[in-house]
């Protein structure tokens, strides 16, 4: 098992240049790839104990793989394919297919690590990678979008370096455990760059123009795996180092309040879509020990709802309120909200109820709150007129075969949660964010102004977010 | 109070980050930032000793007092950092150059206007 893991980790890394030099497989080799690592993943819900491997000493590389892991890494290779079947037959170069394997590994490898320069690593090159797909269709738009993004998340990395090095300096070892003798002021640099990497809370607000100007494709493997890259080194802290478990969790509740907020007032498809990413991101952090299964419905049904919102004939949903779309893409499109909103029969119930059991209690009124607004903001989806005609891209299909099916297989994992109670609480709650949205959210029309999430303001909300995590670190 | 110039040379970064207009500038503000960070790497590698860590027989000349070696490991892991900055910083630029055809001034207001919806 360990030669394999060191070989899993390096394949995408060959692979995406040998995709250069025999352009004519791109695709092939990237499907490859994400075959690759869901065998992988696999393997590792098999595997007995949790896989620890130490490359030279205490302040070599250290690589941590378990089930936790395995969820993640699953989500990663599960998109991936779901992508790349999606442009199968699209005319893009091998440049696309070559970015999108290196992106694919290096989030992988940020799935295994476990400390931190390894994981600065996986992350810079997920970043550059990502903001080359962005940049991908090379208007100005799109260089922008793809310079802000590689922007942030660099501003935001240099201050994770400094933390990393005092952590170093109070442990001399760069691993995760050694978290728990570092200074205030390093655990407050480390988490500022991790929370602005992956888009969570106040310093995350890069995301929702990042995600929704992006192109089709490219969102779907944004929201669906990359953002997970951050969040991943936060749930692992939290389960390694106790004492920072009720700062992640805190952070996960303000998250899902804030994306939800917004994503219910939204007019936009792509960034209501976004945003709502940005709330999903919170469920994961505000109940570490059960974040993978929740990650792995997450990515499936946000990817999925990327890909049909990329084929519905507009945008704004006040058009498409007039405008019917095809019945099959609005059956897709019902099936992956009903999922998001936790109705039983799907994987996001029982993702749902799993995290929702192991909250806080101090934490419960603002999930279901958050819950609630999931429902509202999903009700604009599911109560589209259908019934009109349009052509999809040919992989669209399967693309949405392989995701939606994972949505319904994954319901397996978690069968005990089929009880009565279980089954008529999210009822209850969908029901009542239905109620909402057809009393008041659907004639509602607020704009809410984007002035935080302007270049300027976003790095400096970074120096805010750092002050205020400092006081909370010490508290 | 080297430790001092060091963190003011990464505050100044930052700021510079904030408050230039010029996208341009913003970027070189993001390379004394990171200037700031090696050099921080650099000047706790060196908190044990200033000997570059080459092990050799050094026993036979001073037997009394060992070598004060500096720590090669942030050391070695500064120069991933550096690699990586520079090819960021190279395709941010490269960026910048696409963006300046269109906005000639590449002030950030006006580049944030032009290209958001």
């Amino acid at each position: 098992m360990n030669s394999l893991t060191i070989v899993w980790i390096a394949l995408p890394f060959f692979l995406g240049f040998v995709v250069y030099l025999i352009p004519r497989l791109d695709r092939y080799l990237a499907l490859a790839t994400g075959l690759a690592s869901a065998t992988y993943a696999l393997l590792l819900f098999l595997a007995a104990s949790p896989l620890r491997l130490q490359l030279l000493d205490q302040f070599g590389v250290t690589l941590l793989l378990d089930s936790l892991s395995g969820y993640f890494i699953l989500t990663n290779a599960l998109v991936t394919m779901a992508v790349v079947l999606y442009c199968w037959s699209s005319d893009k170069t091998a440049f696309f297919y070559a970015q999108l394997i290196i992106l694919h590994g290096s989030v992988n490898a940020a799935f295994a690590c476990t400390d931190f320069i390894s994981l600065y690593v996986a992350l810079e090159v997920s970043g550059i990678a990502a903001s080359l797909l962005i940049a991908y269709p090379r208007t100005d738009r799109s260089i922008w979008v793809a310079l802000r993004y590689l922007f942030v998340s660099n501003t935001a990395m240099l201050f994770y370096l400094v933390g990393a090095v005092l952590v170093y300096q109070s442990s001399h070892t760069f691993s995760f455990v050694g978290l728990r003798q570092a200074p205030p002021e390093a655990l407050a640099l480390i988490f500022m760059g991790l929370l602005v990497k992956g888009g969570v809370f106040v310093s995350g607000l890069w995301l929702p123009l990042t995600h929704s100007e992006s192109e089709t494709p490219v969102s779907a493997m944004l929201s669906g795996a990359v953002v997970k890259a951050g969040v991943y080194p936060l749930v692992r802290a939290a389960l390694e180092v106790e004492e920072l478990d009720p700062l992640i969790r805190s952070f996960g509740v303000g998250t899902a309040l804030l994306g939800v907020a917004y994503a219910v007032f939204e007019k936009d498809t792509k960034r209501m879509l976004a945003f709502h990413t940005v709330s999903q991101l919170g469920f994961i952090l505000a109940a570490p020990e059960v974040g993978g299964f929740y990650a792995l419905t997450h990515g499936l049904v946000k990817s999925a709802l990327f890909l049909i919102a990329g084929s519905l004939p507009s945008r704004s949903l006040k058009d498409l309120q007039h405008q019917p779309i095809d019945a099959r893409i609005w059956l897709a499109l019902a099936v992956a909200s009903f999922s998001i909103s936790g109705f039983p029969l799907l994987s996001g119930f029982g993702a749902k109820v799993l995290t929702m059991q192991s909250l806080a209690s101090w934490q419960v009124i603002a999930m279901n709150l958050a819950a609630l607004g999931t429902a509202i903001s999903f009700a604009k989806f599911i109560f589209l007129p259908s019934g009109g005609e349009q052509a999809v891209k040919p992989g669209f299909w399967l693309a949405l075969g392989l995701l939606l099916g994972g949505l319904v297989a994954a319901n397996l994992v978690y069968i005990e949660a089929y009880t009565v109670a279980n089954i008529i609480k999210p009822l209850a709650i969908i029901a009542a964010g239905w109620l909402l949205y057809w009393l008041l959210f659907r004639r509602l029309t607020v704009k809410l102004p984007r002035l935080l999430e302007q270049f300027d303001h976003l790095i400096g909300v970074m120096s805010l977010s750092l002050v205020l995590l400092f006081w909370m670190v010490l508290a | 109070m080297l430790e001092a110039f060091v963190l003011i040379t990464i505050i100044c970064g930052f700021f510079g980050i904030i408050f230039k207009k010029n996208l341009l500038m913003k970027i070189i503000s993001m390379d004394v930032m990171s200037t700031g960070v090696v050099a921080y790497y650099v000047l706790i590698a060196a908190r044990s000793g200033l000997f570059t860590p080459i092990l050799a027989d050094f026993s036979a000349a001073s037997p009394a007092s060992p070598v004060a070696y500096a720590d090669p490991v942030p050391q070695a892991v500064i120069l991933t950092a550096i690699v990586i900055g520079f090819s960021i910083q190279a395709l941010m630029l490269v960026g910048v150059m696409k963006l300046s055809h269109d906005n000639p001034t590449l002030e950030i207001s006006q580049v944030e206007l032009n290209n958001t919806p």
